[in-house]
């Protein structure tokens, strides 16, 4: 699965072999489904609007890519998704440390954030809908919406647990309140923030489709419902595929290398595994 | 700065009511002094009013009876056909191997993206929102079946298998209970997913239920019924938390001790 790991060098030899077998192995996977479901359709004998074969989603995605609609689409996905995404996580940052330092303010804000973290941000699109129409306001709304909150409260997690004999010594040492909170308070943070994140991009992604479903004119999530109204259900499905790489691709390439970075070096792992 | 205010009275809990205060504060002032159509924001009054109304012919209790039924039906079927399949997976290394890309290609993509085809399938309404429910569940709990047979120390297996557990017992005495941690941690992010999922498929694919009554609401720019839902799906979500889930945890998996806390 992961593509930049370290082998312990004594163990390297028959590791290696034995991923390369997994690999193999989920290889075969993934044919055994694709043969199946290609051999179901005449089993099946319905129409390709209701059970479309690998075969038309093949030719439909050559036709999607010709057209140059799925290209499109999927840039205007990512830029809103990672658009969304980093403004959610930026709010939560900011949040978080400014409600964690302050028990005050904590105490005074919590109830509200429990409450507003409640009603998911599915429910918000609605509402989001009358005050700024179908388009890239709603949808950018709902992605910082569904990122905020786990950001924050990771935040909030990582900025009450930071050593406290850190801050005094920087406190003892002239530091002024930035310094403190650039060389002690953020760095102890991070893990959290980093886990917030990634339980944040989880739910956005999902998130970022239902807002293309009800609220774009483009993007994978409007490929994804148009397809089957316009009777063109292999589009449907090559939306789906598209989607799911898109999210392993992300994991993989982003979430993963990102946890490693921070978590690891702190030496939460297995914790962090174990979560996920 | 100084070391004297190092622990003070903590807060007051009343403090917590200030926020709620000021929204209505604001709301109530903000037609006052600002020209918007009444649609976008009505007064605190007609939602107040709509609660009543909607409590009293029955229509409120009969969407979120609706909405939670269709959630626990979809729990339901998505954890009894996770779990056996789960185990059946997580016993097999080969097959685990085998069924590992897929299984997290399809998790990758359940939930709200099966609901155009769940439509064409099912066609508006229960079918189409328990499958998406169903479906998110079954694979967030598969997954966590998966992880709870496989982080099953290999010296308690031996333990079981040294002292003549085989076959039956083992399922029973190690691997269900093994599992049933990871499965019950996983709980509460999967119903996070599902319930997700219960309001987005309402929303397109449904007939009743919050999640249709709120987005049924916009044609008619009823921001009225839509805040109603809204609070209503929050205040849903707090109790679950609190009550369920909560519960869940304390019984099982503190006693257990793995909650590092």
């Amino acid at each position: 699965m992961t593509a930049s790991v370290t082998l312990p060098r004594a163990a390297t030899q028959p590791l290696v072999s034995r991923r390369s077998a997994r690999v193999l192995r989920g290889a075969a996977g993934v044919l055994l489904l694709l043969v199946a479901w290609q051999l179901s359709v005449p089993l099946v004998g319905l129409s390709p609007y209701f059970y479309p074969a690998p075969s038309d989603v093949v030719a439909s995605f050559a036709d999607l890519i010709r057209k140059g609609i799925l290209p499109v689409y999927f840039a205007d996905s990512m830029g809103r998704y990672f658009a969304g995404l980093a403004a959610g996580a930026l709010l939560g940052v900011v949040f978080g440390v400014a409600i964690g330092l302050n028990r005050t303010v904590a105490v005074t804000l919590s109830p509200l954030l429990k409450f507003l973290f409640a009603i998911v941000e599915v429910a918000w699109i609605p509402i989001f809908v009358v005050w700024f129409g179908y388009g890239l306001k709603t949808i950018l709304l709902a992605l910082i919406y569904v990122v905020f909150f786990p950001v924050l409260y990771n935040t909030l997690l990582g900025v009450r647990t930071a050593p406290q004999i850190l801050v005094n010594a920087l406190r003892s040492l002239g530091a002024t309140r930035w310094q403190v909170l650039r060389y002690a308070i953020l760095p102890s943070a991070l893990p959290g923030i980093i886990t917030g994140l990634r339980v944040g991009a989880g739910f956005a992604f999902r998130g970022l489709v239902f807002a293309e479903i009800v609220a774009a004119k483009s993007g994978i999530g409007y490929l994804i419902f148009e397809g089957t109204q316009t009777q063109q259900t292999a589009r449907t499905i090559v939306g789906m595929i598209v989607m799911g790489l898109t999210w392993l691709a992300i994991d993989l390439c982003y979430l993963r290398p990102l946890e490693r970075a921070t978590i690891q070096r702190w030496g939460l792992t297995v914790d962090a595994e174990q979560r996920t | 700065m100084s070391p004297k205010g190092r622990q003070p009275l903590a807060p007051p809990t009343w403090l917590g009511t200030l926020p709620f205060l000021a929204i209505l504060v604001l709301w109530w002032l903000l037609p006052r002094v600002m020209q918007y159509p009444s649609y976008m924001l009505p007064p605190i009054s007609a939602i107040v009013d709509f609660a009543w109304e909607s409590i009293r012919d029955g229509s409120l209790l009969k969407n979120t009876a609706a909405s939670l039924a269709r959630l626990f039906i979809g729990f339901a079927i998505g954890m009894a056909l996770a779990v056996p399949l789960g185990l059946a997976i997580a016993l097999n290394r080969y097959v685990a191997d085998m069924f590992r890309p897929v299984l997290s290609f399809l998790q990758a993509i359940a939930g709200i993206a099966w609901v155009p085809l769940t439509i064409i399938w099912f066609g508006i309404g229960n079918g189409s929102v328990i499958f998406v429910i169903a479906n998110t569940i079954f694979f967030a709990s598969l997954y966590n079946t998966v992880i709870g047979v496989q982080s099953i120390p290999t010296s308690l297996y031996r333990a079981v298998r040294s002292h003549g557990g085989s076959g039956f017992a083992l399922l029973t005495n190690l691997i269900l209970p093994g599992a049933l941690v990871q499965l019950l941690l996983g709980v509460r992010t999967s119903m996070a997913y599902g319930w997700r999922a219960l309001v987005a498929s309402e929303m397109i694919a449904g007939s009743s239920g919050l999640g249709y009554m709120t987005m049924e609401a916009v044609q008619w720019q009823r921001t009225d019924v839509i805040i109603l839902g809204m609070i209503v799906i929050g205040l849903i979500w707090m109790v679950m938390d609190r009550t369920l889930f909560t519960a869940i945890e304390r019984r099982t998996v503190m006693r257990w001790g793995l909650l590092q806390r």
